[in-house]
């Protein structure tokens, strides 16, 4: 036991007795809005939407909370549950980031609103792609895109299909580098796009329910060998990074020429300087590489849930939907009539009319376990 | 010191009752119990104790005979002890001498380097993990310096197994180095002059008067440092190779990503059992050193 971690739990548990006695209910006109995407969402929420939600509707305020991960909410998810079985209050209003499905017997016991019967003015103009359960309110999305540096790779001769991208990898080897799948979505979008191309570039071919052992290993046995003869072009000959950030930071340090990359998070470091502006994006125009859209659950038990609908109609305002294209880096989830026309010009180029969105579940087990054990093992250890 | 009491117990004195101090001790014990016997114990069950075809549960050790037949854990339980053993010999040799300094020397820049010793305590390690990126990762600070006076790069460590184990000697010099130095305050100052004055050389010194006196903090330094390194999280995940893994990656990975508890807990356990054995070390040390 280290002395260190031992001072920081005794400090937290002294800072949770002091506050403990003031979290017993949730205020009236705060909405508590969790969260399960990266500092650079909060970031979004708390420089545009907080401002401008409470400038529009006065009275009311957003408590934005870092739920961690997907793990973190889902619990929160479950105690909301328990809540609605007991009639307390959940202490909670909104999930960002967040699928519904999650919560076992959290749809079919009514703990989350059914947008679809919400009546938000602003249904109508969600994206007819995002759409996905009544319970799933889509207001983002993003993908994986390709970021390069611009003085090593002439923007006239970057790679724009599947089979030019693995031809210059081979052709500059230790330029490109990928994390590992389960780290982050910008490698494991790119396992996923290379599961796309040895299976006729069709994303219709995998559901969410349709994974079966024998066709998991028809599927992705040819992609995990695909990967495996690319891994000796890599970075360090077959070094993958172990999430999204780390990668951005060996492109920024110059160390490769170019990594998949999620469009917001690279947009982002764009801005901030952490990428140089000598930066440039890319989309595969074969099929992209896949992202998907981020959605929002409303507890339909929560304090201030007429509130937290009033928030989730404003979210797909052109307003706020021109701010996740021009401040966030991420996609509109509303259709792109939706958005002013002259973003709609600006963002063509790296915008494709599909986002393949390959699905979880059994599939994503698979994946996450398949690749340690067929790709990632190429290294020598005592290299 | 009377060594030629140690193993022979001393006759019990004659205590008072003293429920009070009973009390006091209790409630570490109790939490003890509750949160790490009983869940190690559960833990156990829950791995020899899995579901059967037919809905019930059942003895069985196929989890573990998983892990055994299974090369790719058995190269993630190899690359941990791999780690351990280099990060606890290159701790040895980097925090001995910092020891041996700090107790013998009487100048200010022993404060000085004390205090330096010291920082990596408060240091994060996520933050140390990312800092190791800019400054020995490729095209870090390292690069920059030497391509400043012409000299060829590094071969980064970064994403390598020697990355965690840089970190992770970083991260463990304080704690060694507090160890050695109480271990250190047993030399008398008069048992080193009276070898001086027969003549012992400096290396003499070393090996006849100070390490045996010291054999017992080191053996305590070591196995605080296994320990420790042995189940590491952060510093492997974030500067080591994608595969092998150490086992805190490893389990982590079980059981968040694939959702299968059992293999997580399997790997749980057989980590716990190694770090076991360390910790028998210490505790056969601080019992050695209780005998009057």
């Amino acid at each position: 036991m280290k002395r260190r971690h031992f001072l920081i739990s005794a400090a937290s548990i002294a800072a949770g007795v002091t506050i403990m006695p003031r979290m017993t209910f949730a205020a009236e006109g705060v909405i508590d809005v969790y969260f399960t995407s990266d500092q650079n969402v909060i970031d979004f929420w708390t420089n545009v939407v907080k401002p401008k939600f409470e400038a529009a509707n006065a009275g009311l305020t957003l408590n934005l909370v870092d739920g961690g991960d997907g793990a973190g909410v889902a619990a929160i998810g479950d105690r909301a549950l328990a809540a609605l079985a007991s009639g307390t209050d959940p202490q909670a209003d909104l999930f960002e980031g967040f699928d519904t499905r999650v919560t076992v017997d959290g749809i079919a016991k009514g703990l989350y609103v059914d947008f679809e019967k919400a009546g938000l003015s602003n249904y109508s103009k969600i994206n007819p792609l995002a759409f996905d359960i009544p319970t799933n309110l889509p207001y983002r999305g993003s993908q994986v895109l390709l970021a390069y540096d611009t003085t090593k790779l002439d923007p006239a001769n970057v790679p724009k299909t599947w089979a030019d991208l693995v031809a210059w990898i081979k052709a500059n080897p230790g330029q490109f580098i990928y994390n590992r799948p389960n780290k982050g979505g910008s490698g494991g979008n790119f396992v996923r796009r290379a599961i796309y191309e040895v299976n006729g570039k069709d994303p219709g071919k995998f559901t969410v329910d349709n994974f079966t052992p024998e066709f998991g290993a028809e599927a992705l046995k040819p992609a995990f060998d695909m990967l495996l003869e690319l891994a000796p072009s890599l970075f360090d000959g077959g070094a993958y990074t172990s999430g999204n950030t780390q990668s951005l930071q060996l492109l920024g340090q110059s160390a490769v020429t170019m990594i998949p990359a999620w469009s917001d998070q690279a947009l982002s470091a764009i801005a901030q300087g952490v990428l140089p502006e000598t930066t440039g994006l890319v989309q595969l125009q074969d099929l992209g590489l896949p992202g998907g859209f981020t959605k929002l659950a409303v507890l339909s038990n929560g304090t201030n849930k007429d509130a937290a609908l009033k928030l989730a109609d404003f979210l797909l305002t052109e307003e706020i939907q021109s701010a996740v294209l021009t401040e966030l880096g991420g996609f509109p989830g509303v259709s792109w009539d939706y958005v002013s026309a002259d973003l709609r010009e600006k963002f063509a180029d790296i915008i494709p009319q599909t986002i393949p969105n390959f699905p979880s579940g059994k599939w994503e087990t698979a994946i996450n376990d398949g690749w340690y054990r067929a790709v990632a093992p190429n290294v020598d250890p005592a290299s | 010191m009377t060594t030629q009491a140690a193993g022979a117990l001393a006759p019990a004195p004659a205590q008072r009752k003293r429920p009070i101090g009973l009390l006091l001790v209790a409630v570490p014990v109790l939490l003890v119990l509750w949160l790490i016997i009983w869940p190690i114990i559960a833990a156990m069950i829950q791995t020899i104790w899995l579901p059967t075809s037919d809905g019930g549960r059942g003895f069985s050790v196929s989890s573990y005979q998983f892990f055994a037949s299974d090369p790719y854990s058995r190269s993630n339980l190899a690359i941990t002890l791999w780690t351990t053993g280099v990060c606890a010999a290159l701790l040895l040799v980097v925090c001995l001498p910092i020891a041996l300094y700090l107790r013998f020397s009487d100048s200010r820049i022993a404060a000085y380097v004390q205090g330096l010793a010291i920082f990596p305590m408060f240091v994060p390690s996520i933050i140390l993990s990312f800092a190791f990126i800019r400054v020995l990762g490729p095209n870090g600070t390292v690069d920059l310096l030497l391509n400043s006076v012409g000299l060829p790069k590094i071969k980064s460590p970064y994403l390598t197994p020697w990355g965690p184990v840089i970190g992770l000697v970083w991260d463990n010099i304080p704690l060694t180095v507090l160890i050695l130095l109480s271990g250190l305050g047993n030399v008398s100052n008069q048992a080193i002059e009276a070898a001086r004055d027969v003549g012992a050389g400096r290396f003499a010194l070393l090996w006849h008067i100070i390490l045996p006196r010291i054999s017992n903090s080191i053996l305590v330094a070591i196995s605080f440092a296994v320990l420790g390194i042995f189940s590491a999280f952060t510093l492997p995940y974030v500067l080591g190779p994608a595969a092998p893994e150490m086992m805190g990656p490893f389990m982590q990975r079980t059981f968040r990503d694939l959702f299968d508890p059992t293999n997580a807990l399997t790997q749980a356990v057989i980590t716990f059992a190694f770090c076991i054995l360390f910790g028998l070390f210490y505790v056969r040390s601080v019992a050695k050193n209780r005998t009057p």
